[in-house]
């Protein structure tokens, strides 16, 4: 399949030159499709702590004409971040109207960990947490922290 | 009313129905796009009660010649809202995602609320209630009622209040072979609700399915013959237009395959030189393969290049260039462009990142649950523009999404979510 080819080439050249703050690896040797993401949070925001931020990125079969999805395996609190068990990390590119074929994982993950240095409160999923950024950002900061230190680190 | 009593309005086939029936999904077409119909609790109380006649007093049209107003569309108290007590109903749209909310209040002379009450009987839809006292209005205008014989054919648009008496006449012939006719109304009204209401429990011989238009569609036909320009008077009629709003704005999926044709019609090319760029080396974005000096790519009319295999697949589900998004139809379609005067795709406003540098540039996270225009490509507000003309034919299209639609509908209104 030519997306297996695909895959294992941008794979590879995050394995041999990862971006800042990420490290990706197969989930499973024999899984293409299943990348376990580890991502450092970054300097100055709440979800920088001493251990990366383990996440994992999956692949559809349809990959690279149908997005991966991005998730964190520890729960964040973040306006672009699902509260709930999946974690998932909602990112206009990764919407199936947006998608473009052309962007890569690299890309993909790099952009989700510029997303917990600025977080988007316009376009949320969590509004709650999105009022509380754009209104009470001390009290956002301290919570997301709070979650970042109870569940990234244990 | 009680909480397991509400009434349920199907906004694709415009049925009613009682949630404790069938739930939230529109037992007449299966579509989810319904809503639950809230009704202000401070509606007078009925004065009607048991009796097969509405009181002269509760009467709209006891002393009103329905025709009376053709000319004078400014008269106060419209059509079918003058009769009543003032009341106002309230709606509610709301995304799927809960995540906006949009509330409606129409005020009028209470037609429907009035029935609220009215009726015991919590099985009858309230706006077969309400056409109770239509009917019953009818009857002192048109006495005695006497049925035509053949088919009654209703067109909405020339309805009129005699061929509805008429059509629910023949539905009543056609339940009853050979009855006399109906003199009755009160028997009338307890035929039709039987027809349109829930089924009775065991059966009961010589009922039958109803067909033909929805009676409350004929309502709400009726309902619109004191339409005035732009201005809508009935909360049907309001919801008429959100509806129609809502399905110019249904696309916020991706966009449509290519035809076939077109994309084995699309120019091919031996990569050259010029195309390679400054380094001298460029790779198919599509399967990320280095292409060769002289291998042949297929160009879209955007210019950017491909694979043959590659940029097949992709058109195959979606007709727009990959990289640019441009559509890959430059020379037909409205909207889309023509080689002469094409689409210029711009970045939206809440891109924020487009302008920055690094891997973030033309990224944006957006939440997978709803929906912005603001991000949408000029082709889809292309579209948007152009959806008055064929909202029509849209209509029959319903389904995912127009909450979505809806909402970026708004969206764009506040200002494209940025």
């Amino acid at each position: 399949m030519g997306s297996q080819k695909r895959i294992a080439k941008e794979l590879a050249e995050l394995v041999e030159t990862p971006p800042e703050g990420i490290t990706v690896e197969l989930a499973d040797e024999s899984n293409l499709y299943e990348w376990t993401v580890h991502m450092e949070g970054p300097d100055g925001s709440p979800y920088h702590v001493q251990r990366k931020i383990p996440g994992e990125a999956l692949l559809p079969t349809g990959y690279p004409f149908k997005p991966p999805a991005v998730s964190f395996a520890t729960k964040i609190y973040h306006p672009n971040v699902t509260t709930d068990e999946k974690g998932s990390m909602c990112l206009g590119m990764l919407r199936p109207d947006e998608w473009k074929p052309s962007s890569k994982i690299s890309a993909v993950l790099q952009f989700a960990r510029q997303l917990l240095a600025e977080p988007m409160p316009d376009d949320a999923v969590e509004g709650r947490i999105a009022e509380q950024y754009k209104n009470d950002r001390k009290r956002f900061e301290e919570i997301a922290r709070d979650w970042t230190r109870q569940y990234a680190t244990s | 009313m009680a909480d397991n009593g509400d009434r349920m309005f199907c906004h694709a086939c415009g049925g009613v129905w009682l949630r404790n029936d069938s739930g939230l999904t529109c037992p007449h077409c299966e579509s989810d796009f319904t809503e639950i119909i809230e009704i202000p609790p401070e509606n007078p109380p009925p004065e009607r009660a048991d009796e097969p006649r509405t009181p002269p007093n509760m009467n709209p049209w006891a002393d009103h010649d329905p025709w009376a107003r053709e000319g004078t569309p400014d008269s106060p108290g419209f059509g079918f809202m003058g009769g009543g007590s003032p009341g106002f109903a309230q709606r509610t749209y709301r995304s799927p995602d809960g995540r906006f909310t949009f509330s409606s209040t129409t005020f009028g002379g209470g037609y429907s609320p009035r029935q609220e009450a009215a009726h015991a009987d919590p099985t009858v839809p309230m706006m077969v209630q309400s056409l109770d006292t239509i009917f019953n209005g009818l009857a002192d205008t048109y006495r005695p009622l006497r049925r035509q014989d053949g088919k009654t054919t209703i067109l909405l648009s020339q309805m009129s209040f005699q061929a509805l008496t008429d059509y629910v006449l023949a539905m009543l012939a056609g339940r009853r072979p050979g009855a006399p006719p109906v003199e009755n109304l009160a028997e009338l009204m307890g035929a039709f609700r039987a027809d349109y209401g829930p089924r009775p429990r065991g059966g009961r011989p010589g009922a039958r399915t109803m067909i033909g238009p929805n009676p409350l569609s004929i309502l709400s036909a009726l309902l619109n013959l004191d339409r005035t320009g732009d201005a809508v008077y009935s909360q049907e009629e309001l919801d008429r237009v959100i509806s129609q709003l809502i399905d110019q704005n249904a696309h916020g999926g991706a966009p449509p395959p290519a035809a076939g044709t077109a994309i084995r019609s699309l120019p091919k090319k031996k990569v050259d030189q010029e195309m390679l760029g400054t380094d001298g080396k460029a790779e198919c974005s599509i399967c990320m393969d280095a292409v060769e000096l002289g291998t042949e790519v297929t160009v879209l009319p955007c210019t950017h290049w491909f694979h043959y295999n590659c940029i097949e697949a992709w058109l195959s589900q979606h007709n727009t260039c990959p990289h640019c998004r441009r559509s890959i139809n430059s020379t037909g379609g409205a909207g889309e462009g023509t080689r002469e005067s094409p689409v210029v795709i711009q970045d939206s406003p809440d891109r924020r990142t487009s302008t920055g540098q690094g891997p973030s540039s033309g990224l944006t996270p957006r939440s997978g649950r709803s929906s912005s225009s603001g991000t949408r490509s000029s082709p889809s507000q292309s579209r948007e523009s152009r959806g008055s003309r064929d909202s029509g034919s849209r209509r029959a299209s319903r389904g995912e999404g127009h909450h979505g639609g809806f909402t970026s509908w708004v969206w764009s209104r506040l200002g494209g979510g940025g």
